[in-house]
């Protein structure tokens, strides 16, 4: 890190002190990414994008000011400073609900997450070479008509200072991919997508993640597999058993456990956007929310995972949080102001896109803990069932109860072995009830860890790099299929 | 305050001009906001944003090169030119690049775009509109949570060969959701123009939505006529855009268009058209290559008529691009993003009556279109006000349901279109909206139901 950034910073946090600010901290962050697609065996998009600016958010009179600028030098600091100063006191006038945070220790300290290779010194041949090939494969059957091979790279780095004396320097590298196949026969098309479909999924890691992949191995499967589904009998629709591969159990953990145990989301504080949560904070300790096997993790400090770092947006460091134990709802996602309207310390959430946006509670590694056993376990334990992989669309409502997933494939089911393909399968239900009839977890040897970089929240819509791990999971009297 | 176009434009002509590609494009856009979120009494959330971000697409012997920046500096432009220029040259040959970068003849006359009484609005001025609303839904007894966001967009492309653009843009909007115990209510204005934001009328909507969902019972599911207002249809249209009125979904045959063009896919009752100069909508008079925007029908008379295209999918196609390219970072390929739905004849009030039993539904949340995109099935659920209708009013308010429907099936199925429409578009984007009116639907199917 620059040593004249740090000292401009610390120049602000003293300018600010002497403006009487009750608390401030300021938020350099430098981006970069690289995005490079090949689709039919063609180049067709590479870019890469850089972006760095500071923000700044000040407590001024018990009121919260916030701004941002690209302009990194000392007038453009100052004049961010002062617009955060007035945008706290237009919000006082009138006022009369303070903001009081508790004090936090200090920290000054410096992370890099780990990596072997970093993918912005490789070639930029050696990523379309790898992408050719597993579009090769990929495309090599009549029936596929579009062939998309993508791999993309992040770099943040941060530079956050504040008026209680932190000084942390964090730089954070993500690489990762997908692959798509869009087999299409008679009017019918049917996707498969790997390691997830619609975006790619990162791991905190250098291009040895994206080598470990092996897209070029995948391919041949995913192939087979879209054009199977071409001919594959229609998913039936009923109550059955359901176990998830964890490609879509991710999403599931993210859009009915993550979300509503945002605090700020149980506070109201989303309402005009992305609405509210079930879990409310009398339920917080005593909520039933899953069956006993349901033991689900917020953890910011777990290797490869994208939401993980050694400390969030407002210098609390990372931690491991149980959100759910043994299906009771003990733990939220928190910030200092929202930990301390319930009495709790903050569960280091605050996260934000970049440094034009303001920090706000989101996931960090949201993970539903192994259990034992494996997925052949979970097989021939079900009489009748249905195998479903790879979330293709997702839908839940405001207070994150009713859900409805579809996925790219499924599988039948009977007397404990897997059967014929089945295609475009939905499940629907209600969170509590869902995880209520959790049945089984395979254990730690088939637990997958994903990198979502799509999720959405907040005004102006902030999209934040989350994570998610789980193991193949099984759950009874699952309503599948969609009536039409 | 806006940077202006000499400002903006001489950063972008000087780099256009001393770069070493065949062919060099660069688009900027300058975006300030200042947002105030409230919720239970408070301004939880207030800050102000202000950022410029720089494209750079080159074509270096057949090769295509992107790249960005968030400075307009010489230098910080000039490298975003370097870096894309490395990837063209480490790139293999594919269809030739074919944006244009010489001076276009755009339309003889744009609607304004910056009006002073959004770009000279003050902090203050939006906080006491934010303490007057809560204190009128005080008056109510009912609670308030929402977000004001107002601010300034400039947009310029500036190409090679003499091409130069610009255009600065106001924004401001409002949403309002009134809540009291499990019930809840919404409306929403978003205007260039900030005179034009009409609060009463905003609050008396969301209070409305919000007083008739008291005590809101369970519905068996099925099918249900439906009296969809507009911010439920915009939804709707929005996922049809994505997942089928771009040249990419076509391109990729994924689009419900696709394979369909000139057939009858909808109501005849249905036209949809994509237009950036139309003032009923948000004016965006180009796009980011700076092709000035086509006015587009995609369905006419529910027939499948057109599509959009940029300059990369245009060519792969042989049609000229309409206007429609997004930033060059963007993989999404050509976007109709200004939609217009053609209004009915019939008055908004006699809606409820024309539909004697069935649903009114405020807006939709969370929909998914990506069940199957060639069938444009999609599933959502209702949110901040579902009413049962019997013979023409409002009976009881409902929980929320989920809703599983091909919108091409529904939309064949239009029995009455509004005469009148709204606008509805996100103030923190503010370059493209959706005109939609209220649509009375036969047999929309609902196959979920909430606590």
């Amino acid at each position: 890190m620059r040593k004249s950034l740090r000292d401009l910073l610390e120049q602000t946090v003293k300018l600010l002190k002497r403006r009487g600010v009750d608390y401030a901290d300021l938020r350099w962050v430098e981006q970069l990414h690289e995005e490079v697609v090949v689709q039919n065996m063609h180049l067709q998009h590479v870019s890469t994008s850089s972006s760095e600016g500071v923000s700044i958010r000040v407590l001024y009179k018990g009121f919260w000011g916030y701004a941002s600028s690209s302009r990194v030098d000392a007038q453009g600091l100052k004049n961010t400073a002062e617009q955060a100063i007035e945008m706290a006191k237009a919000i006082a006038i009138g006022s009369h609900a303070k903001v009081s945070l508790r004090p936090i220790e200090s920290v000054r300290a410096s992370y890099k997450s780990p990596l072997e290779v970093d993918p912005f010194q490789v070639e930029l041949q050696k990523k379309i070479d790898y992408l050719m090939w597993a579009n090769h494969v990929l495309k090599d059957h009549d029936n596929i008509k579009t062939a998309t091979s993508t791999l993309e790279f992040f770099q943040t780095k941060k530079l956050f200072c504040s008026t209680e004396g932190s000084l942390i320097e964090q730089q954070i590298t993500e690489s990762g991919g997908f692959l798509e196949s869009t087999a299409i026969l008679n009017g019918e098309v049917q996707k498969r997508s790997y390691p997830s479909a619609n975006s790619p999924s990162l791991g905190q890691a250098g291009y040895e993640y994206v080598k470990a992949l092996d897209f070029v191995g995948q391919a041949a499967r995913l192939r087979r597999e879209a054009v199977s589904l071409l001919r594959a009998k229609e998913c039936p629709a009923g109550a059955t058993t359901v176990i998830l591969m964890p490609d879509q159990l991710i999403l599931q953990l993210h859009e009915s456990c993550g979300h509503p145990a945002e605090l700020d989301r149980a506070m109201g504080m989303e309402l005009s956007f992305a609405g509210g949560s079930f879990l409310t904070p009398d339920l917080l300790g005593s909520y039933r929310y899953g069956s006993k096997l349901v033991n689900v993790t917020a953890d910011a400090a777990l290797p490869l995972g994208c939401g993980s770092f050694a400390y969030d947006d407002e210098g609390v460091q990372a931690q491991r949080v149980p959100i759910i134990r043994e299906g009771i709802f003990v733990g939220y996602l928190s910030s200092r102001e929202t930990a301390a309207r319930i009495n709790r310390t903050s569960t280091g959430a605050m996260r934000a896109e970049g440094w034009n946006s303001v920090p706000i509670v989101r996931m960090t590694n949201v993970n539903l803990e192994p259990g034992i056993g494996t997925l052949q376990d979970l097989i021939r334990d079900t009489k009748k069932g249905i195998l479903l992989a790879t979330n293709k669309s997702w839908s839940i409502d405001d207070r994150r109860l009713n859900f409805q997933f579809g996925t790219e494939i499924g599988w039948e089911i009977a007397n404990g072995r897997v059967g014929q393909v089945l295609k475009s399968p939905v499940y629907t239900g209600i969170t509590p009830e869902f995880w209520g009839s959790c049945s089984g977890i395979a254990g730690k040897w088939e637990w997958q860890l994903y990198g979502v970089p799509n999720c959405g929240k907040g005004e102006p819509i902030q999209v934040m790099h989350v994570g998610h791990g789980a193991s193949p999971a099984r759950f009874e009297k699952i309503q599948v299929g969609h009536s039409r | 305050m806006l940077l202006g176009e000499s400002r903006i434009l001489t950063a972008l002509q000087k780099a256009a001009k001393s770069s070493a590609a065949d062919n060099t494009l660069i688009a900027a856009q300058r975006s300030s906001r200042k947002t105030l979120r409230f919720s239970g009494g408070q301004i939880h959330q207030n800050f102000q944003e202000e950022e410029i971000t720089v494209w750079v697409k080159v074509a270096c012997g057949g090769r295509l090169g992107v790249s960005s920046t968030c400075s307009l500096r010489h230098e910080a432009i000039l490298q975003a030119v370097r870096s894309a220029m490395t990837i063209a040259q480490a790139s293999s040959k594919g269809p030739i690049p074919s944006f244009h970068t010489g001076q276009t003849q755009g339309p003889a006359a744009v609607p304004e775009t910056h009006f002073a009484s959004t770009a000279h609005f003050t902090l203050t001025q939006a906080v006491d509109l934010i303490r007057s609303l809560d204190a009128w839904f005080l008056k109510k007894t009912v609670g308030l949570a929402g977000s004001f966001v107002f601010g300034e967009d400039e947009m310029a492309v500036a190409g090679s060969k003499g091409l130069a653009q610009y255009r600065p843009f106001t924004i401001a909007g409002l949403r309002l959701v009134p809540t009291s115990g499990k019930s809840s209510g919404f409306a929403s204005q978003t205007v260039r123009n900030l005179s034009l934001l009409n609060t009463e009328v905003l609050a008396e909507r969301a209070w409305e939505f919000c007083r008739l969902n008291k005590n809101p019972r369970s519905i068996p599911t099925g099918k249900y006529d439906v009296l969809l207002e507009p911010e439920a249809v915009a939804e709707l249209l929005e996922w049809l855009s994505y997942i089928g009125f771009g040249a990419k979904q076509m391109t990729e045959r994924t689009s419900f268009m696709a394979g369909r063009m000139g057939e009858k896919i909808m109501s005849r009752s249905v036209a949809i058209a994509d237009d950036g100069l139309d003032p009923d909508g948000l004016v965006v008079p180009f796009d980011y290559e700076g092709t000035p925007k086509q006015r587009v029908i995609l369905i006419d008379n529910g027939t499948a008529s057109n599509i959009v295209y940029d300059s990369h999918y245009g060519k792969l196609q042989k049609k000229p691009s309409t206007g429609h390219a997004l930033a060059y970072d963007e993989a999404e390929g050509p976007t109709a993003c200004n939609l217009f739905m053609a209004p009915g004849q019939t008055p908004y009030k006699e809606l409820l009556g024309r539909m004697g039993r069935g649903l009114w539904i405020s807006r939709f949340h969370y929909v998914s279109g990506l069940l199957k995109t060639h069938e444009a099935l999609m599933t959502g659920l209702t949110r901040d006000g579902t009413f049962l209708i019997k013979n023409g009013r409002v009976s009881a308010a409902v929980k929320n349901l989920r809703f599983t429907q091909s919108v091409l099936e529904a939309f064949s199925r239009i029995a009455a279109v509004s005469r009148e429409r709204r606008m509805i578009a996100d103030p923190g984007h503010g370059l493209s909206a959706v005109v939609a009116p209220a649509l009375l639907i036969k047999g929309f199917s609902f196959t979920g139901q909430t606590k």
